[in-house]
């Protein structure tokens, strides 16, 4: 195995049997299993199949149309009752969970009586409503009976027509775009806390220069960083499953609606994939290069949380970028360095990005990038041997600095 | 052919002349001391040996020409600032190391196995190497730098930390490379250890080698054209003496220009003195050291 390879699979092995890697590695899933979990007991809460009862004095009700499939496992049972009295008696048994009465003039007055010992459930009410309004429509024709009770149908669509909410409001598919740049954004605040470690670890541990006497410069900073993106890609693909496993299960199995028919709108996603790899490479470049001036780990986690703060800035502008996803302060966030990535997600959801901007925002994240990679071997090398002293970022740009590099193949 | 070859280098950090002239060889089978005072410019020497700098002057051959990555593998090298990952267990950490060093896993492991034992380390193999002492961690090093049976090794302090018992122990493992066929550079300032264990040594200040050969030589042309005496009973009067001095339990007689050991010993024998001890005025390393320095200084 050529030394290159065995400086990976060191630095992966050192970093991935640690107990904040599993930490790191199970946050998102958690974080993505409480949100389903939260959303199914909300879902719950408002379920109660117990049948709900009417008494109609109307007349409207006398032959009744169902508005749900009777046979459906959503439909409550709609049972009529004669009189009020054996009703009240079903309700405090606790047959039914509600009990409305219609009043002889209902048909001009509206007037709905409803009796009920605990609050009826929501998904009560609304079948209760949905089986009234058949029945009212009921001498219409089908198909402008179904339309009036379908209600307000509003779709917002973006400009070229690629956005679209069905439902008037961001779906999880929509938000497909801004979940995968918020991956990005927790894979870049991982990484790069393993990529400085990385680099202290040699110097905190005074290996350095034994290292750097077996295996050349070039193998040992490509070495680590092959190691530390196999880490970053056994995250990322580990929470790529547990998400496909929570729709699965949450669509399918537990019957969440917000995860069922899931529409990629993959333009959008690529969009934020092609920001996002030089993005990792510029925060990568630039975390080596911080490893590598700083002598102990703690110092290092700090200037980490920095960073990523300086990641998530876009939201605390989302106002700005809600109410005007195609000015001029959002394209120019969303091609900064650092903001651009997850600008780009909170964007997508909204408008469709056009192209240029795209091509803009990646030819700066891949500039800086470079930047970064030049800055991190500069760094590498002038403070390599530099034990228990910190090397002042100026020096990294004086022309001639105190320590002359070493050679680099 | 020399194992190492260093010819006039020089290396300046921006306005500071770490090395000024530095000249030196080491052969195969000898250990080599490379001696000097603090800040003299023996670690920058190293590094330039070893290609972690490029000298600003000079040739530095290794192993029969300019340092490559290939000859990292023929090297044994243990820094002045070194350590092991002190996380890691121990035995993991030194095989993981000399897999870098062109071992394979298996081979590293079998050839740690003695090494182990001899050091006394076995039963620690598996602690974690922050919860080893300091002279066990000591003895891990030397044994990182010499698993991959390296042609060149150089060690820097290998004393540091050890008891007598384990300094006699790295000393006969020293030797026993040397009978092999490799050859030691070794730095430190333990000059007694200088005097037991190498043939010949370089000594560096501020930067130049001010005293470079084989050793009992060095001694030799300090020797300040002495004698040691001691004689039982009082000393007649001696020709050619110039001064006296007591040189613990025996006289030591600095001896006039032209004078040598041979006369004053047969005016001794002519005088019918019963002599104990009769030796050349040597100097230590220590003393020549720091009359060296000193004279540097001023």
């Amino acid at each position: 195995m050529s030394k290159l390879w065995l400086i990976a699979k060191d630095e992966f092995r050192r970093n991935v049997y640690k107990k904040s890697f599993i930490l790191a590695l199970l946050s998102v899933p958690l974080m993505l299993a409480f949100n389903v979990g939260i959303g199914l007991i909300v879902e719950n809460l408002e379920k109660n199949p117990t049948p709900i009862g009417y008494v109609d004095h109307s007349g409207l009700l006398d032959h009744p149309i169902q508005a749900y499939d009777e046979n459906s496992s959503a439909a409550i049972p709609i049972i009529a009752y004669d009189s009020e009295d054996v009703a009240r008696e079903a309700l405090l048994t606790k047959e039914i969970q509600a009990l409305y009465v219609l009043s002889a003039d209902y048909r001009t007055t509206s007037n709905v009586a409803l009796y009920y010992v605990e609050e009826p459930a929501g998904n009560a009410t609304s079948q209760w409503y949905d089986f009234l309004q058949a029945n009212l429509l009921a001498n219409y024709p089908p198909k402008i009976a179904k339309r009036l009770i379908e209600g307000t149908r509003m779709t917002i669509r973006s400009p070229g027509g690629i956005i679209e909410m069905p439902a008037g409001g961001p779906t999880l598919s929509s938000m497909l775009p801004l979940i995968t740049s918020v991956a990005f954004v927790f894979l870049l605040l991982f990484s790069s806390g393993y990529l400085m470690s990385g680099v202290i670890t040699e110097k905190e541990n005074r290996t350095i220069e034994v290292i750097v006497t077996s295996v050349s410069t070039n193998d040992l900073v490509v070495g680590k960083v092959l190691g530390i993106v196999a880490i970053s890609l056994t995250q990322l693909i580990t929470w790529i499953l547990i998400a496909v496993l929570t729709i699965a299960i949450g669509g399918n199995l537990l019957g969440l609606t917000w995860l069922q028919d899931l529409s990629i709108n993959w333009t959008a996603i690529a969009k934020v994939i092609v920001i996002a790899l030089p993005s990792y490479v510029f925060a990568a470049g630039l975390m080596f290069t911080v490893g590598s001036t700083l002598t102990e780990a703690p110092e290092g986690q700090a200037v980490g949380s920095l960073f990523f703060m300086l990641h998530i800035l876009p939201v605390y502008m989302i106002v700005t970028l809600v109410e005007n996803p195609l000015g001029i302060q959002t394209a120019l966030l969303g091609t900064l360095p650092f903001t651009a990535l997850l600008t780009t997600g909170l964007r997508s959801i909204f408008t469709d990005i056009p192209l240029w901007q795209i091509t803009l925002s990646v030819a700066v994240q891949t500039l800086c990038a470079a930047g970064a990679l030049w800055l991190a071997g500069r760094a590498f090398r002038l403070g390599m041997l530099r034990y228990g002293q910190r090397l002042r970022i100026r020096e990294l740009f004086r022309r001639q600095p105190a320590l002359e590099e070493r050679r680099t193949s | 052919m020399h194992v190492v070859e260093i010819q006039h280098v020089a290396k300046s950090f921006g306005p500071v002349k770490a090395v000024a002239d530095v000249s030196f060889e080491v052969d195969r089978g000898e250990i080599f001391g490379l001696l000097g005072p603090n800040g003299a410019g023996k670690t920058t020497t190293i590094r330039l040996m070893l290609d972690i700098f490029k000298p600003d002057r000079g040739t530095v051959s290794i192993l029969n020409g300019p340092m490559n990555d290939a000859k990292n593998d023929l090297i044994g090298y243990m820094p002045e600032e070194r350590g092991l990952y002190q996380d890691t267990p121990l035995d993991r950490c030194l095989i993981y190391l000399s897999t870098l060093k062109g071992l394979s896993t298996a081979e590293a492991q079998s050839r740690l196995e003695p090494y182990l034992e001899r050091f006394d380390l076995a039963k620690h193999r598996h602690k974690k190497v922050k919860e080893l002492s300091k002279g066990m961690q000591q003895k891990a090093q030397i044994i990182n730098t010499i698993l991959h049976k390296p042609e060149l090794v150089i060690i820097d302090e290998p004393f540091t930390a050890l008891d007598p018992l384990n300094t006699q122990l790295v000393k006969d493992v020293m030797r026993e490379l040397r009978d092999q066929g490799a050859a030691i550079l070794m730095s430190t300032h333990q000059m007694h250890q200088v005097e037991e264990l190498c043939d010949r040594i370089v000594l560096i200040d501020e930067g130049r080698d001010v005293l470079y050969g084989p050793l009992d030589d060095i001694r030799r042309r300090f020797s300040g054209h002495a004698v040691l005496v001691r004689a039982a009973g009082e000393l007649p009067h001696i020709e050619g003496v110039e001064d006296s001095a007591r040189h613990n339990n025996a006289l030591r007689l600095t001896l006039a220009s032209g004078v040598s050991p041979q006369q004053v010993l047969q005016d001794l024998m002519a005088k019918d003195v019963t002599i104990e001890k009769f030796e050349i005025a040597v100097p230590t390393l220590d003393e020549i050291f720091i009359r060296v320095v000193k004279e540097g200084d001023q």
